[in-house]
């Protein structure tokens, strides 16, 4: 007669703490990128690097976290009887999933405002400049197009096609 | 300001990081990460890939205005200018109180923050601080062998740079004094432009200069995108 918790033992730990290896990968993935490239901080070739790779790669990674999460949470659940233990495995779902979300987002577009729709007025009807305010200008093809800087400072980034061509304004 | 193509495909950017207090945007066609300041892709697919670079200029509306009344003007979000997110008349002057964070070692021949007017020609840059500029305009200067004039309008605001050799003979512009109005003489012809570089009056009534791009930029930033440039001293030349 074998013991059952006995042969579960070991097996178990190894689940748990690879577990815990799995939940600070995810966070991980997506939490380093943030903390290179975040503004007002130098930022070094290699840690640009890496924040693109992980950047490229978070959204598949934490979904593969995520799927190994819930398995082997179903597979530990089976085999505890403690309600805390349980609990533990519900609460380790939350930082995975968030991580699996958070790869999804872009968080810089939450801090800077990118315009989504650009709209345009005739210049006779630009209440909204004053005479002193610097405009960036541009002419292609016969068209102009100005960009109040007090907007581009806000948005950083407008997208446009002016004379045929489309163009990126930034600032 | 950068054509949105690459080899005939239109790309859509977005913001997606900071590389030195530049911002770097993401294409979502490729994913690859652009640098705001150079053009260049630096990381992904089309790394190695530059953006061509759109002529623009910074101007007071005013004389944008004055210059192209059939233009077109980007309208502020209602939603955000209503709850007053958009940057006050003076955030220029806030800005310069913004500690500056960067990995390059600061070239201390200028105050971090110093706006500056920056020209770059047959791959010579040079930086005209910009206080030196509205006190001295218009500056005569050679630049990368080509003889250039940098100038700043009525307005003391608006910075334009041309070239200053019509029909092989160097030009050199000073302020029409006691006019009333913005106009440019050349000593050698006396003929009067005006701030478009378009000729007026005088033997040369007709002709247009040609503009040479300038950046309007703090000395850090354009110091690190410009590491062999000159700086523009007073009584350069």
């Amino acid at each position: 007669m074998v013991d059952s918790n006995s042969r579960s033992f070991p097996s178990r730990r190894v689940a748990w703490l690879t577990l815990a290896v799995i939940t600070g990968a995810s966070l991980a993935v997506v939490l380093f990128p943030v903390w290179v490239i975040h503004p007002f901080r130098p930022q070094s070739q290699r840690g640009l690097e890496l924040s693109y790779a992980m950047r490229r790669w978070s959204p598949l990674i934490t979904i593969m976290t995520a799927v190994g999460t819930f398995v082997l949470s179903g597979w530990i659940w089976k085999h505890s009887r403690r309600w805390w233990r349980k609990a533990i495995l519900v609460l380790v779902l939350v930082p995975v999933l968030a991580a699996a979300w958070f790869a999804r987002q872009n968080h810089f577009e939450w801090m800077f405002n990118p315009l989504a729709n650009a709209a345009y007025v005739k210049t006779s009807e630009a209440g909204f400049v004053a005479d002193n305010d610097v405009v960036m200008a541009i002419e292609l093809n016969e068209e102009g197009a100005a960009y109040p800087v007090r907007l581009m400072a806000y948005h950083h980034i407008v997208q446009d096609i002016v004379g045929g061509t489309p163009v990126v304004a930034t600032y | 300001m950068w054509e949105a193509k690459v080899g005939g495909r239109q790309l859509h950017f977005q913001l997606a990081g900071i590389n030195n207090q530049n911002f770097i945007m993401r294409d979502q066609e490729t994913g690859s990460w652009w640098q705001q300041v150079t053009g260049e892709a630096i990381l992904g697919p089309l790394k190695g890939q530059r953006l061509k670079p759109v002529f623009h200029e910074e101007l007071t509306f005013a004389t944008w205005k004055r210059e192209k009344p059939q233009g077109r003007v980007l309208r502020p979000d209602e939603g955000i200018a209503r709850s007053g997110q958009y940057a006050p008349a003076n955030w220029e002057e806030n800005m310069a109180s913004v500690p500056v964070a960067t990995s390059q070692i600061l070239d201390k021949s200028l105050e971090p923050r110093t706006l500056i007017i920056g020209l770059t020609v047959n791959g010579v840059s040079k930086a005209y601080p910009y206080d030196a500029v509205v006190r001295q305009s218009p500056i005569m200067d050679d630049l990368g062998g080509l003889p250039i004039f940098v100038v700043v309008g009525d307005d003391k605001r608006s910075v334009r740079a041309f070239e200053r050799t019509v029909d092989l003979r160097k030009l050199e512009f000073f302020v029409k004094p006691g006019s009333s109005q913005f106009v440019l003489v050349d000593a050698e012809t006396g003929s009067e432009w005006d701030f478009t570089g378009h000729a007026i009056s005088g033997p040369l009534s007709g002709r247009q200069l040609k503009k040479v791009a300038v950046l309007s930029d703090y000395w850090f930033d354009w110091k690190a995108y410009h590491p062999n440039t000159f700086i523009y001293e007073l009584g350069d030349r």
